[in-house]
């Protein structure tokens, strides 16, 4: 009886996990047929374009005597205690001539294009702060750089704060 | 004896619903071996075969590439079980060259043969790719063209520099078709893949520019002050969404290739990025603040009726729509020290279900394939990088890892 019953459960498991093969598509005079052909369907190189010369400008801190202005994270409202550097900048404006560019950037908290977003954000605080103390909004010109003009790349909230600023410097 | 009879029953009781989840997990998919005919075995030919044959959503291996003959039809006698044996035969005398067969397993016989050859090495893992399209396409399989695309990606590679790369699904080939300079955004401008819109930083404000990958010629579609972006094309190619900020404010506007005009879509006085096509519905879906964190809106392209796409999260700041099936990341820690922990959830823009595609890591930049059932998406994990795949159906996944340098943005 025993063994009746244990043959009886292996051959309801093995009927049970042969059921779990499935049906082939369905193939329509394909089958035994040599169509071996040499294809040319991935075919066209595609080149290799090098603008290491064309412009936008390296540096990643405030130049011409310009201060950078540091945020909060996630914030683009101008601390109390960063208010003294855009007094500083604009008064430096005043000394120089030209354009100048606002430059807005992030840490790595964030993706795509709302990092970008953060960063004009900043930038635009700090025109529009500079434009308060008098100087022509005509002059200043702003620009989001994300998170792509890190100052440092350690894993550690003072360097993220170090990343969260905007730079200043004259347009050339 | 009774307690032993007692313990079988009680293990099958507990086995029945393993087995109907696998049952059901296998239902459409077909059991099929790769066995490797060539006289020298590579590594990634193998690797890549595998791949493609799981992330199709398609095909069951039992994950090894099996030595093999490759001309006959001897199918042997373990690998009897399965329903279709694939052969191939990889030789790289004047370029690479493939011969695929494909035979059913029970009796040997042949459904399919071909062979696949390129004067170009380095793009290998294509004869692959098209080798698997053309065995899931005989075998009457849903489309998976998006096997043989190639995907655009931006990485940093210095302050303020940067590099568009095409690479395979697999990131087994990767060629610079933009060296040097600050390049990002790059976007598929046409459903064949022939040029890519991206945003330059030479000039003094961001410029748009679109670039044919197969002549190098380019031409400026659009500038602005502070940023520029182009996030999303129509399906006709004659549309493009741009995040663009005229006036110093992050706005998304629609621009017609045709005429050149531009339509302002959104006015808010925060951050509104990343609008995408609801398809052919006239509305997008896009990432705004205006909440006062980043979440998920919609909202028509002529009217200003704004409403509230995703109810979970409180930093959900990246998006991709197809139809109107979504796809957003959202971050988990919500602090400068809580980590940078990111995942993935997929739901729709009419409300409904929310369904998680990721727990572990950082997970960024979700992007559908051009038929909605894969996600592609990069995830940090530690110190490393990878691109990941997710088919939507089978929710089979894979990871492929990707070098060091950090990625920009990407596009498939």
């Amino acid at each position: 009886m025993i063994k009746q019953t244990v043959w009886t459960a292996i051959t309801l498991t093995a009927f049970f996990f042969s059921g779990c093969g499935q049906t082939a598509p369905t193939l329509d005079g394909t089958k035994g047929k040599n169509n071996f052909t040499d294809a040319t369907e991935i075919s066209g190189d595609t080149v290799t374009v090098n603008e290491s010369g064309e412009g936008g400008g390296l540096g990643n801190s405030s130049a011409d005597g310009f201060r950078s202005v540091y945020f909060d994270f996630g914030d683009y409202s101008i601390s109390g205690t960063m208010q003294s550097k855009v007094s500083a900048d604009a008064a430096r404006a005043a000394q120089t001539s030209g354009k100048i560019k606002i430059e807005g950037n992030c840490d790595e908290f964030g993706t795509d294009e709302y990092n970008y977003a953060l960063g004009l954000k900043r930038a635009k605080a700090v025109k529009d702060a500079m434009a308060a103390e008098g100087v022509q909004n005509g002059r200043m010109v702003i620009i989001s750089y994300g998170e792509s003009n890190p100052v440092c790349s350690s894993p550690t909230d003072s360097c993220y704060a170090r990343n969260r600023r905007v730079d200043l410097r004259l347009a050339r | 004896m009774r307690y032993l009879l007692i313990l079988l029953f009680s293990l099958h009781l507990f086995a029945i619903d393993a087995s109907m989840k696998i049952e059901k997990d296998v239902e459409h998919r077909s059991r099929i071996a790769v066995i490797d005919g060539s006289d020298v075995m590579n590594g990634k030919v193998s690797r890549i075969f595998l791949s493609d044959l799981k992330i199709s959503g398609h095909f069951l291996s039992d994950g090894t590439v099996h030595k093999g003959d490759f001309s006959g039809s001897f199918v042997p006698p373990g690998l009897k079980g399965r329903e279709y044996i694939v052969k191939y035969r990889y030789t790289n005398p004047n370029g690479p060259k493939l011969e695929v067969r494909l035979l059913k397993a029970s009796d040997g016989s042949q459904l399919f043969e071909k062979s696949y050859a390129l004067s170009n090495a380095q793009k290998m893992p294509f004869l692959v790719h098209k080798a698997v399209y053309d065995i899931n396409r005989i075998l009457k399989y849903p489309d998976i063209g998006w096997i043989n695309r190639y995907v655009v990606f931006s990485r940093y590679t210095a302050p303020k520099r940067s590099e568009i790369l095409l690479a395979d699904y697999t990131f087994t080939y990767t060629k610079v078709i933009i060296r040097g300079g600050l390049n990002l955004f790059p976007k598929w401008a046409d459903s064949a893949q022939k040029s890519f819109y991206y945003t330059s930083y030479a000039g003094l404000v961001p410029t748009l520019n679109k670039i044919n990958i197969y002549t190098g010629s380019k031409s400026t579609v659009a500038s602005s002050e502070g940023m520029i972006v182009c996030s999303d094309v129509s399906d006709d190619g004659g549309k493009i969404l741009l995040t663009m900020a005229p006036e110093g404010q992050a706005d998304i506007y629609e621009m017609s290739l045709f005429t050149g005009s531009k339509t302002r879509v959104t006015h808010f006085n925060g951050v509104d990025v990343s609008g995408k096509y609801l398809g052919r519905s006239g509305q997008i879906v896009f990432v705004s603040n205006r909440l006062g964190y980043a979440n998920i809106f919609k909202k028509s392209i002529g009217s200003g009726a704004v409403s509230q796409v995703v109810f979970h999260g409180r930093n959900n700041n990246a998006v991709d729509a197809h139809g109107s099936t979504i796809v957003y990341s959202s971050r988990e820690s919500n602090n400068a020290f809580g980590g940078n922990r990111f995942n993935l959830y997929l739901s729709s823009a009419n409300g409904g279900t929310t369904r998680p595609l990721t727990t572990t890591g950082s997970n960024q930049f979700p992007r559908f394939s051009t038929d909605g059932k894969i996600v592609l998406y990069i995830k940090q994990r530690g110190g490393s990088s990878s691109v990941g795949y997710i088919n939507l159906e089978s929710s089979q996944s894979l990871l492929f890892p990707l070098g060091g340098r950090k990625i920009q943005s990407i596009d498939w």
